[in-house]
């Protein structure tokens, strides 16, 4: 899987969860305020995600720094590429 | 234009005006009168039933909203819900926002024990926040998730019933918006039912952001429970919201077509 489909299939898994506009899904969007998400969600977002790739991510520390898609963006593909080495 | 129709509209107009200038007023004369009568009604109610404040409160608010529904007609035709099975209680009631009014409408329920998980903001509204509070209302944001969890696991000890507005926020187009996962995760976590609330009409009757109100019929309908045992996996309140959601579509769809009586949950 590429770096650009990993991304892809981030934004659509979350467009799909939780009804957003696939324009509003830049890398700079902020979780909270642009995207309406909140603290529930990010616990939601992280079954998503784990069901969309297949990991366990719910325990590590990295992801209360997530503050925009562009950090979740890396967040996954950095995940990746540590299941890959 | 016709005569005839120029005529309709005329009588529309003026139904709409007579309905503005009754609708207000009887609604500041209730709460006052409500608000008065509570010193009296409260005290003599607990002694008589010897429930907690807490339940005495949410049936006076009851009261309050029924009592509104009967003084608002004809002006606002509200038709009451009615279970289409055996009532399930506790629950866990989740219902379309469409308009401040959908709280009042509420009283269309056939019971009382109803705990509103609301915002923060409805609490700053000094004339109802001392009533909400002595009702256990949920302020949803001041307790956080496990505040709400260990919350609802009281009430539902209880008997009572605890209703959210998934959406979180009131529809700005009549359609229904995204569903936040809270309730289901409650559901999930408490293996209690999620009875799903369809209502149709407050839109019309006074929608967000607009103060003169609108004569209307209003209806409200219960679907039958879901339960969270048909769910499973650490995405099953995902899941059930997903399906909830659906099914509320689907019901509102009909209601809205005038179909609903050919349904299967129609009341």
């Amino acid at each position: 899987m590429t770096d650009s489909e990993i991304i892809r299939l981030i934004d659509t898994s979350l467009a799909e969860e939780f009804e957003l506009d696939q324009a509003t899904l830049t890398p700079d969007a902020h979780i909270y305020e642009d995207l309406g998400l909140d603290s529930l969600d990010m616990v939601d977002m992280v079954v998503v995600l784990e069901k969309a790739f297949h990991f366990k991510i719910r325990e590590e520390e990295a992801i209360r720094e997530i503050r925009t898609l562009g950090d979740i963006h890396e967040f996954v593909l950095s995940k990746k590429r540590e299941m890959g080495a | 234009m016709t005569a005839l129709t120029a005529a309709r509209r005329m009588l529309h107009l003026g139904w709409v005006a007579l309905t503005n200038c009754v609708f207000y007023p009887v609604m500041l004369l209730w709460t006052i009168c409500g608000a008065a009568l509570f010193p009296i009604g409260f005290p003599l109610w607990k002694g008589v039933t010897r429930w907690d404040s807490a339940r005495i409160m949410r049936q006076f608010i009851w009261i309050y909203g029924r009592v509104w529904i009967l003084l608002t007609f004809p002006f606002l035709r509200i038709r009451l819900a009615r279970f289409p099975g055996p009532v399930t209680k506790p629950g866990i009631l989740v219902v379309n926002h469409l308009s401040f009014l959908d709280t009042y409408v509420m009283g269309a329920l056939p019971f009382s024990d109803v705990v509103f998980a609301v915002r923060a903001w409805p609490f700053k509204m000094f004339w109802y926040a001392p009533f909400m509070r002595l009702a256990e209302y949920m302020n949803v944001e001041e307790l956080g998730w496990e505040g709400c969890l260990s919350t609802c696991k009281r009430l539902f000890g209880s008997g009572a019933y605890v209703l959210f507005f998934p959406e979180g926020h009131r529809s700005k187009d009549g359609k229904i918006q995204r569903f936040h996962s809270g309730p289901f995760k409650i559901a999930v976590e408490t293996g209690v039912p999620v009875i799903p609330l369809c209502i149709t009409g407050t839109d019309t009757v006074l929608p967000p952001f607009r103060r003169f109100v609108r004569p209307a019929k209003v209806c409200l309908h219960v679907l039958p429970p879901v339960y969270p045992s048909a769910y499973s996996g650490p995405d099953a309140h995902l899941k059930m919201s997903k399906d909830v959601k659906q099914q509320m579509v689907d019901h509102l769809s009909l209601m809205k077509e005038g179909l609903h009586r050919t349904g299967k949950a129609a009341l």
